[in-house]
């Protein structure tokens, strides 16, 4: 058992069983499909983005709120202060 | 190649690059090489077919980073080929297969101080399973694609001195098992 599959073919490759395969517009639809996609994919990781961020924006506000709550400030203490 | 047809070949994708559909010509020109390139990979008429849109998609999908490298538009596409025959390769977990004609076996013997029968062909056949894939590699793309080492080191993403040392030690061996010359040596 070698490394590799070695196989003999007798006669030389013709032109003629690969003209099936031929096919420029299939090639362009799926340029065009893969493009698409990506662009989706490209505007949906964009929402993610933004999402995140204002998750990020309403938890450290809600946390500053909360905060603030806890430890409420005496504004005549200050002043006396 | 000549310096017109690189530059048409040059003028052509930089129209690709804004407008994929002017890429048909260079797709008509360079599909029989690339399939035939995968088809000897695989010996699966179906499997180089599919292998070879692929290929052709990728080519598209990155033509916008296209840029000349000192080797010819075609490396570019025998490269991209490549990538696609080893992650197929790599998802089938199959043993690699290499499909030789054996005119082409013929052709490439120049000088032989014995007669080149079935028997001898079949020694050949068993020797070259057992030469490492790299090695199969770089003799595919050195005597069938009839590359130059600096294609090949490109395609292959290894040094050119890499590529001359692997072809040349490929042929060392079977200079030594079958002593025989081969065209192209140099």
């Amino acid at each position: 058992m070698g490394r590799n599959e070695i196989r003999l073919r007798r006669h030389r490759m013709t032109a003629r069983g690969i003209e099936r395969f031929r096919n420029y517009n299939s090639v362009l639809k799926r340029h065009e499909d893969n493009k698409r996609i990506k662009k989706v994919i490209r505007v949906f990781g964009f929402f993610v983005v933004i999402l995140i961020v204002v998750m990020i924006i309403i938890f450290l506000s809600r946390w500053e709120e909360r905060s603030q709550a806890k430890d409420p400030v005496n504004t005549s203490e200050v002043i006396e202060k | 190649m000549s310096e017109e047809e690189i530059r048409q070949e040059e003028s052509i994708i930089q129209k690709a690059k804004s407008n994929p559909a002017a890429f048909a010509s260079l797709y008509e020109k360079y599909f029989d090489r690339i399939y035939y390139y995968l088809y000897r990979q695989t010996d699966d008429e179906e499997l180089a077919g599919d292998l070879c849109s692929q290929t052709f998609v990728n080519v598209l999908n990155n033509i916008k980073k296209y840029e000349l490298r000192g080797v010819p538009f075609s490396a570019w596409l025998y490269k991209i080929a490549s990538n696609e025959v080893r992650k197929h390769y790599r998802k089938s977990k199959g043993k690699k297969v290499f499909s030789i004609e054996e005119v082409r076996i013929k052709e490439l013997i120049e000088e032989s101080d014995e007669v080149w029968d079935e028997d001898q062909i079949n020694k050949l056949i068993d020797f070259m399973k057992d030469l490492p894939e790299d090695m199969l590699q770089v003799l595919v793309l050195r005597f069938y694609e009839e590359r130059d080492f600096k294609e090949i080191a490109y395609i292959l993403d290894i040094t050119e001195s890499g590529a001359k040392m692997r072809t040349y030690r490929a042929l060392d061996k079977l200079r030594k098992k079958f002593k025989i010359k081969i065209k192209y040596d140099g």
